[in-house]
């Protein structure tokens, strides 16, 4: 690793670079105990990570673009994620299907998605393949063909994909009218899939538009982790990427979202046995310090079997039959969410009041050390647990890049988490989940939904 | 000792085990479906006589997990644990296998979660097309019937009845322990023999999984639920066994009809005309012939022209079966993927364990990637005509019957049998 970075390596390959291939080394961060992350950047403002793995013989190569919903505007919410699946088809030198022909010919893994704040691409393949990852990927950066059958056919899969996430999915439906509820400005009110009207509307200048502006060097982190040549790949990276101009981005138009101040409540029916009670509490950003608190007020709330809510809602109390909770790792301020499916005929209602008994428990009385300390111990092994396989590693390296601008993130979030004490997580409690600062989503069971339920 | 696998990895401080006895819910008694996962769930709720609480708060505290897997040929419990706790996690473990507390207030509290689980599922369009699929297909089969069991069924067990079943499977019977990643041979040996308890332990008594005969014509099975916009399409009937001399011919033949994103299923459904966000076949294995099945999801308007245009698909691959082309890809496909079902020690023990689970041949995954180039174009077009049906299939669809019931019946050319069920019954 470090032969590969030392300077007269790297002059020697930056003198035969294309024009925006100049690689340079901007550092080394240390992942976890054993391995170490590389930063470098290209000429064109390319970011590239790169974590030596030789545990298996496969690569993660993960390409991570700036861009999600968050950088749309309405009447053209969804553009993000349309793009995202039209970035599997034709390109000026790969007919229609072939790059996933390839992909699939060299054994590759491959998927992506797009959220608030993102876009990423992920492919895993055998490490004999990564040279053609390398040019695939830097073929559609630049070099994706958007003509009317494409983007037409794509559309429809979208709207497709709409109706099974979340048209025909309550708990789906229930979120997207919670988020669009919580927030007034910020664009994390539509959904990251889109409305369906909008999908509908989109043109293919839209999504040329939309590519010309945020698909750029300047715009992406490459991350590639695995059994790997380090030389071999930033001479790859420098001839592949290095023909490829920056763009020049947009300011993007952020719309602070004002302070809530009272409870909002909606009510929806559905054609659903149970209700469904939805909470999304104001929450702060992934990077705030209060983050790594509410993850763990978010364990002892909600976190398996022995957390507090679930023990008194479900096996207790027998109220409801699923409780789950999600404490959004955003850029900006968002929502943790609560989910809770009632059992039987029993009514949202009596759900909220058990949750909010026990958020004022958590508000006004100190966290046992030892249940902070299984809250803390849950949490190590669900980061150990997601670091795997190459892919779980260079997933958890390019989030934290991508949200946080530190590639290693998660294990410092770990540490923070560790420090976290019963006054970190009374403030927090205190700070955030409070009734002036929520949105509920009550999902009501249709009737006739289904007659015979559980008791 | 006999019967420990282990895949060992000192990449990360973590280490994953698994119990599992031979068999699943095939044992469980007609009119008692569900009961072998609910014995399995309260040996994990009531390990040593403790509250469930206290068992949770014990294996949260040492970052540690364990659940249960219950399937028709066999009950796994499976765990993971940071290492620095290994030692007082297999102690834990240990109880959960040989001390059930069985308690009769737990085993309450449990019937009646299964029993809201139950009708919770009912909201999940996709498992409700899975579901009255397999009942269809292997009617009369105990593969047919649900491993988690029916409202009825979960309500008519008893304590009595949990003992028994845990006495006549689990007691006393050899278990398989596999475990993976930072711990050795040795010390999973010994770790093994903790778990496996002072109990003498004797294998399981064969038991004959009997041959499912399979669906007979076209049958539709139509799960009504309102307002539907979308239909999940399940489209299929018997398919493959481990042991069929064309069992990886036709898996490598299926990958080309459906395994990929690239097949022809995907490409013709999806790529060309938008109709479904996917369209796959599959081909299950299990120690008794499972079934073959394609699976899309349209919006309602387009489920009848895509379970034409399905059937159209299925009459073609049969007929022409698959080009040499598409075999010689496939087989790229499949021997180049491989590395990831063995890229890491948890996956590598997994496949030991699968062997042995479901009596595959020897050497079924060490061996898979020279099987797999082995297969001539001839094998993979004979093992398609011999082995999947155009004649006998089930078509499952859930939808609104009211808004597209007609129309898919008469996309179904030579439908032989029909029948409509509410989404909601047992």
């Amino acid at each position: 690793m470090r032969e590969a970075m030392r300077g007269e390596r790297l002059a020697k390959l930056n003198s035969n670079a294309p024009p925006w291939g100049a690689v340079e080394h901007l550092g080394s961060i240390p992942f976890g105990a054993a391995l170490t992350i590389e930063r470098f950047r290209l000429k064109n403002g390319l970011t590239i990570l790169v974590c030596e793995d030789h545990s298996a013989p496969v690569v993660a190569y993960h390409t991570w673009y700036r861009v999600g919903s968050r950088h749309e505007r309405v009447g053209k919410t969804g553009l993000a994620h349309l793009f995202e699946h039209l970035m599997f088809r034709q390109t000026e030198n790969l007919a229609e299907g072939e790059f996933d022909r390839k992909l699939e010919e060299a054994g590759a893994e491959s998927n992506a998605a797009t959220w608030l704040d993102w876009t990423h691409y992920n492919i895993a393949i055998p490490r004999e393949q990564l040279g053609l990852v390398v040019a695939l990927e830097a073929e559609r950066m630049a070099h994706l063909v958007l003509e009317e059958p494409q983007v037409q056919a794509e559309k429809d899969v979208v709207a497709n994909e709409r109706r099974y996430r979340v048209e025909d999915d309550v708990e789906s439906a229930a979120s997207e009218l919670l988020w669009s509820t919580a927030f007034e400005r910020h664009a994390y009110r539509w959904p990251t899939i889109g409305w369906m009207a909008d999908i509908e509307g989109f043109t293919t200048a839209d999504c040329a538009d939309f590519y010309r502006t945020y698909y750029a060097p300047n715009n992406a982190t490459v991350v590639v982790v695995g059994d790997l040549s380090l030389p071999r790949l930033l001479e790859k990276l420098s001839t592949s990427y290095g023909a490829l101009e920056p763009s020049a981005l947009p300011v993007e138009e952020a719309v602070p979202e004002p302070p809530q101040t009272s409870e909002r409540r909606v009510e929806v029916t559905k054609p659903t046995a149970t209700e469904k009670l939805i909470i999304g509490y104001r929450s702060p950003a992934l990077g705030d310090f209060d983050h790594p608190a509410m993850a763990v007020l978010a364990e002892l709330l909600l976190g398996g079997r022995a957390s507090r809510i679930h023990r008194r809602l479900i096996q207790e109390l027998e109220l409801a039959s699923d409780a789950r909770i999600f404490v959004g790792p955003f850029r900006d301020p968002s929502l943790t969410e609560l989910f809770v499916s009632a059992r039987g005929r029993h009514r949202a209602e009596a759900l909220l009041e058990v949750v909010d008994e026990e958020l004022a428990r958590i508000r006004e009385q100190p966290v046992p050390t030892e249940e902070l300390a299984r809250a803390q111990a849950r949490m190590e092994l669900s980061l150990v647990s997601s670091l795997e396989t190459a892919d779980g590693k260079a997933s958890t390296i390019g989030f934290y890049d991508t949200v946080l601008g530190r590639p290693a993130a998660a294990f410092e979030r770990m540490e923070a988490a560790r420090a976290v004490d019963p006054s970190d997580l009374r403030r927090a409690a205190r700070r955030y989940l409070t009734p002036e600062q929520r949105s509920i989503v009550i999902v009501r069971a249709q009737a006739g939904a289904s007659e015979e339920t559980a008791r | 000792m006999k019967n420990v696998l282990v895949e060992t990895s000192h990449a990360l401080p973590l280490v994953g085990m698994t119990a599992a006895a031979l068999p699943g819910s095939l044992t469980d008694p007609p009119g008692k479906e569900g009961l072998t996962r609910l014995v399995a769930r309260l040996m994990r709720r009531t390990a040593a006589g403790l509250a469930p609480r206290e068992l949770d708060e014990r294996i949260d505290a040492l970052g540690g997990s364990l659940g249960i897997d219950a399937a028709p040929s066999s009950v796994a419990f499976s765990g993971a644990v940071i290492a620095r706790s290994l030692e007082p996690f297999v102690e834990l473990f240990a109880d959960v296998l040989n001390r059930p507390g069985f308690s009769e207030e737990e085993l309450g509290r449990l019937k009646r979660e299964t029993q809201s689980d139950i009708v919770e599922s009912r909201d999940n369009d996709r498992a409700l097309a899975r579901r009255w699929f397999n009942r269809a297909v292997f009617a009369g089969h105990p593969y047919g019937r649900s491993v988690s069991g029916t409202i009825p069924s979960i309500e008519s067990i008893e304590p009595a009845d949990i003992r028994a079943h845990f006495e006549r499977t689990l007691r006393g019977r050899a278990l398989l322990f596999a475990l993976a990643g930072d711990v050795d041979r040795e010390a999973a040996e010994r770790l093994a023999e903790r778990l496996a308890g002072a109990t003498a332990r004797v294998d399981a008594p064969s038991l004959a999984t009997p041959a499912p005969v399979g669906p007979r014509g076209r049958r539709l099975v139509f799960v009504d639920k309102p307002e539907r916009t979308q239909t999940q399409i399940l489209i299929g009937g018997l398919g493959s066994h481990p042991h069929d001399s064309d069992h990886i011919a036709l898996h490598v033949a299926n990958t080309v009809f459906g395994g990929t994103f690239t097949a022809r299923l995907t490409e013709e459904v999806r790529s060309k005309r938008g109709w479904s966000y996917g369209a796959y076949s599959s081909l299950p294995y299990d120690r008794a012939r499972q079934a073959f099945s394609m699976w899309t999801f349209p919006k309602a308007e387009d489920a009848a022209p895509c379970i034409a245009l399905e059937l159209d698909l299925l009459h073609a691959w049969r007929e022409r079966g698959i080009t040499k082309r598409e075999l010689a890809w496939a087989k790229r496909y499949l021997v180049r993927s491989h590395a990831f079902a063995i890229d890491t020690a948890s996956k590598r023990v997994s496949l030991a364990l699968d062997e042995r689970l479901h009596e595959l041949p020897a050497g079924y995954h060490a061996d898979y990637t020279k099987h797999v180039q082995a297969v001539t174009l001839e094998e993979a077009n004979a093992a398609v005509r011999a082995r999947i049906s155009e004649d006998d299939l089930v078509v499952t669809v859930v939808g609104t019957e009211a808004r597209i019931g007609g129309a898919v019946r008469d996309a179904i050319a030579g439908l032989s049998h029909a029948e409509t069920v509410a989404f909601d019954a047992d």
